[in-house]
């Protein structure tokens, strides 16, 4: 059976979620392994979100926020693009590859930005395969 | 009579048995009146296989308390954690080891067998040897902290624990009631300055003493952390405050984590590189940051790297 | 029938271990083995830290004598990095060290060991303990209580740990010490000192007078001895100084602690995931029989009293004129580590005395400067347990690139196990033992205080 590997994608609420929203009025065409989480700004996904989705067997989180300068808060999609780093970064010292994670800057009316995102997203996982890989492979 | 209780070690250094002992005045009354101690191996001679050592299985007395320090590292620290579960009705895990890794589960961040490997043939070592194997307990995988394995009533962490806490949780647990235990982080426990962190913007290695004016309580020094030296009390609990300040600080010494994260299934690492980059520090001027999970590399945090699998090869 | 009888866990010692005596068809001994069951691997997972770290992390090897690790490991991270400490960071961190060495040689003696002495070898386990000290002498277990207490914090004051410390740092030590401070340390070490005269006492008419055949006899072995002196006149010493390797005729050989590679080796047994150290340098091979032992010596307080030309405080040299004149130089007998531990206590409470009037003491220049940067330092010091070695190798960015560590109770394995044989083989017989008997084969362990 071929991989489908399941996505978190932390969306903000001014932006990407309605793009995402925006996406399925049109009948655009996305894969179906991300599961949507609905937040306020992009900069409240503290890295733990992240750490704890891989923890519990997502093999891949995206955060999607409002494009730099169009922040409803002002700054919140700056503080996530600080830790972004750091996130991919510390990803290895806890035994993931780095690009189980990415961040991408969606505004409320670019769907097709988004779906880009997600479909890009998913191959990239599929390529990786499952989180922990080779426990993954043993059960 | 006092509550029967049981001690034992695992993978541990004894340094949590000897903060016990630093109880003070109190330890007669507790070890002779609140407490009947029925086996602890640095103190008395109980033995698992009876006393002139015929038996064949591992047996330690009913206790109400069973106390245990250290993480488990090898089968036997495995056996003996099963069975001071089962004689035991309330089971204390005592010390940053026991209740998230401690030191020795640095271990986790390296590749087991290479890393015995190497002990076994260091150059002081005679050419030719092997890992023992005879008589002595296998290594687990990787060392775990109590909870991994068997489920654990309340936990003490410290390395050491403080010994006014170990004091309060030992009466609470003889008067059956829940002991007051701190739960918020190191920091606030700390009586230095705090200005603003000014112009850092990058922590630096502890190869100079910290600013501070001799002979001055720690209240008048100013934070380690402001003066741009890595400190890990935002993301410590708090718990190791004696004479009205953290014990390493009051030793004008950064704090490492000895006590584990704030929340229990905290991850200090994550935790300090977001308070770091929340702040606007660079959190690659952080050498050796897996050290950070020096004291918490239990729980899977701490892993071997991965070597890194060519794209397009996986399966 | 053959039999295998399980000393587990061996207690009332510091670590863990597991005595096996393997009996023949008609019940005598056939074989002992002191079994180490633990193994941590700090010599590999500090590799890669900063090495200004390590002191922080090595004090775990043991938190009975974490001071120990903790200077030895500072020691070796000044060698690599080529930082001389200042005089007075120097004689801190030397304070500290032998204030702890007090600490333990009142726990090893009076919790560990002395109920077997107090209470007697066959007394029933369940009193056979500092609880049962307790009720048979709770005037004695009282003090020693507050005594321990009384040194252990006020390091711990001074200090900010006691257990598990960190005030000692690379280049120095991270704070001076008051004039207050020094006040009260010297009071309390005054008190500490008269303890321990007491403690040297008590054990000499109490315990020694009254158990000599045992002493004679119990877990006796004769081998070679290594521990510390002073450089220049060969006294005791504990923080720094030259290593002395002795045979058993009383020979000896000094050399510096970096020199050690050319001196020792260690020799791996598949029973025990502790090494064996063994002298290498007498060409002899590495043997525990009984009757003929190759390249084994021993350390911690016997073999430092036996290996040092004299001690430089007035009353521990007087206790070991004493000793001398009555045991010989070198005393081979095992339980006189109890005694050669006493004798160290004094010296300790003396030396530290030494130490606080030292006038630089309060200085202000604790620590030197200190540049990360690549090469080689080799830590020695005299742990409670015996010779401590830490050796590192640093990188470009003063990381550890490898480590090679010979802990005190390393030395001890071979000669431990020789004593449990003796003495195993001594009292059992034709398969006739008792709990006390076997209590009798573990004192003979506990005498190393491993």
């Amino acid at each position: 059976m071929s991989f489908e590997p399941k996505i978190i994608a932390f969306c903000c609420n001014w932006c990407s979620y309605a793009a995402a929203d925006l996406a399925g009025i049109h009948r655009m065409q996305y894969p179906h392994n991300v599961r949507i989480i609905r937040l306020m700004c992009s900069g409240m996904v503290h890295p733990e979100f992240v750490m704890d989705a891989l923890s519990q067997g997502a093999d891949g989180v995206m955060v999607l926020g409002c494009h730099l300068g169009e922040c409803h808060y002002r700054d919140g999609n700056y503080r996530a693009m600080d830790r972004s780093d750091m996130v991919a970064e510390l990803l290895e010292d806890f035994g993931y590859e780095q690009e189980r994670f990415s961040l991408t800057w969606v505004s409320s009316q670019e769907p097709d930005k988004f779906v880009k995102a997600v479909t890009e997203m998913t191959a990239s996982i599929k390529e990786l395969g499952p989180v922990n890989g080779e426990q993954a492979e043993v059960v | 009579m006092g509550v029967t209780t049981a001690l034992e070690w695992l993978g541990s250094c004894s340094g949590c048995e000897i903060a016990i002992l630093n109880i003070g005045e109190d330890l007669v009354s507790l070890i002779t009146e609140t407490l009947n101690i029925v086996h602890a191996p640095i103190l008395m001679d109980h033995k698992y296989f009876g006393q002139c050592g015929e038996g064949v299985t591992l047996e330690i007395p009913e206790a109400v308390v069973g106390i245990v320090t250290g993480g488990v590292n090898n089968r036997e620290h495995l056996e003996v954690l099963q069975e001071m579960r089962k004689k035991c009705k309330v089971l204390l895990a005592l010390g940053t080891c026991a209740t998230h890794g401690g030191i020795p589960a640095l271990m986790n961040g390296q590749d087991q067998l290479e890393s015995w490997e190497g002990i076994f043939s260091t150059v002081s070592t005679d050419p030719g040897a092997e890992i023992p194997n005879v008589e002595v307990p296998p290594p687990l995988d990787r060392v775990y902290a109590c909870d991994e394995k068997v489920k654990i009533d309340m936990q003490l962490p410290g390395c050491p624990p403080n010994p006014e806490l170990i004091g309060e949780v030992i009466v609470a647990l003889a008067e059956g009631r829940v002991p007051v235990l701190p739960g918020k982080s190191v920091c606030d426990t700390c009586p230095t300055k705090r200005e603003g962190k000014g112009m850092v913007d990058k922590v630096k290695r502890f190869i100079n003493n910290v600013e501070f004016k001799p002979g001055t309580p720690i209240d008048e020094m100013r934070c380690l952390l402001e003066q741009g030296y890595m400190c890990m009390g935002p993301v410590t609990v708090a718990g190791c405050a004696k004479r009205g300040g953290p014990s390493c600080i009051s030793a004008r010494v950064p704090c490492r984590g000895c006590f584990g994260p704030v929340r229990r299934d905290g991850n200090q690492l994550l935790d300090m590189m977001n308070g770091l980059v929340s702040n606007g520090l660079d959190f690659k001027s952080v050498v050796d940051r897996r050290s950070v999970l020096r004291f918490s590399g239990a729980h899977g945090r701490l892993r071997p790297v991965k070597k890194r699998v060519a794209r397009g090869k996986v399966k | 029938m053959k039999k295998v009888l399980n000393i587990a866990p061996v207690s009332r010692i510091e670590g863990h271990a597991k005595i096996a005596i393997h009996l023949d068809d008609d019940g005598n001994v056939e074989n002992t083995f002191l079994h180490i069951q633990s193994l941590r691997g700090f010599e590999k997972f500090i590799e890669g830290r900063p090495a200004e770290e390590v002191p922080r992390i090595v004090n775990r090897i043991c938190g009975i004598c974490p001071w120990m690790h903790h200077l030895a490991s500072n020691k070796a991270v000044d060698g690599a990095f080529g930082v001389t400490p200042t005089p007075t960071g120097h004689k801190l961190r030397e304070m500290c060290q032998v204030m702890a060495h007090i600490n333990d040689k009142i726990l090893h003696f009076f919790f560990l060991a002395a109920p077997d002495f107090v209470l007697g070898p066959d007394a029933d386990y369940s009193v056979r303990n500092i609880m049962g000290m307790v009720k048979a002498a709770p005037e004695l277990a009282k003090q020693v209580v507050k005594m321990r207490q009384l040194g252990q914090m006020m390091l711990d004051k001074f200090a900010g740990k006691a257990i598990h410390p960190v005030a000692g740092v690379v280049g120095g030590f991270a704070k001076p010490m008051a004039e207050e401070e020094r006040k009260e340390l010297l009071q309390g070490t005054q008190t500490l000192l008269d303890f321990g005269c007491y403690a040297l006492d008590f054990a000499i008419n109490n315990v020694f007078a009254k158990y000599m055949d045992i002493i004679g006899d119990l877990g006796a072995i004769k081998t070679g001895f290594l521990g510390m002196v002073d450089r220049e006149d060969g006294s005791l010493r504990l923080y720094d100084g030259k290593l002395r390797l002795m045979k058993s005729d009383g020979s000896f050989v000094d050399f510096e602690g970096n020199e050690y590679i050319d001196y020792i080796g260690e020799h791996v047994e598949p029973w025990a995931y502790s090494k064996m150290v063994y002298a290498k340098s007498w060409n002899e091979g590495f043997d525990m029989a009984l009757t003929e032992p190759k390249g084994i010596y021993r350390v911690n307080t016997l073999a430092r009293i036996n290996v040092c030309d004299k001690i430089s405080t007035p009353k521990a040299q007087a206790a070991l004129e004493t000793f001398r004149n009555s045991f010989g130089r070198p005393a081979q007998q095992t339980l006189l580590y109890h005694y050669a531990r006493l004798i160290e206590l004094i010296y300790s409470c003396e030396r530290t005395i030494e130490l606080l009037e030292w006038e630089g003491i309060t200085g202000q220049n604790v620590r030197a400067k200190v540049e990360p940067k690549a090469g080689r330092g080799v830590g020695v010091v005299e742990a409670p347990r015996g010779t401590l070695i830490h050796d590192y190798t640093t990188d470009e960015n003063g990381c550890i690139s490898g480590a090679n560590l010979i802990v005190g109770t390393t030395h001890n394995i071979a000669p431990m196990n020789m004593s449990v044989k003796q003495a195993a083989s001594t009292f059992i017989k034709d398969g006739v033992y008792s709990e006390g008997v076997l209590n009798q084969v573990e004192m003979a362990v506990r005498a190393y205080d491993p």
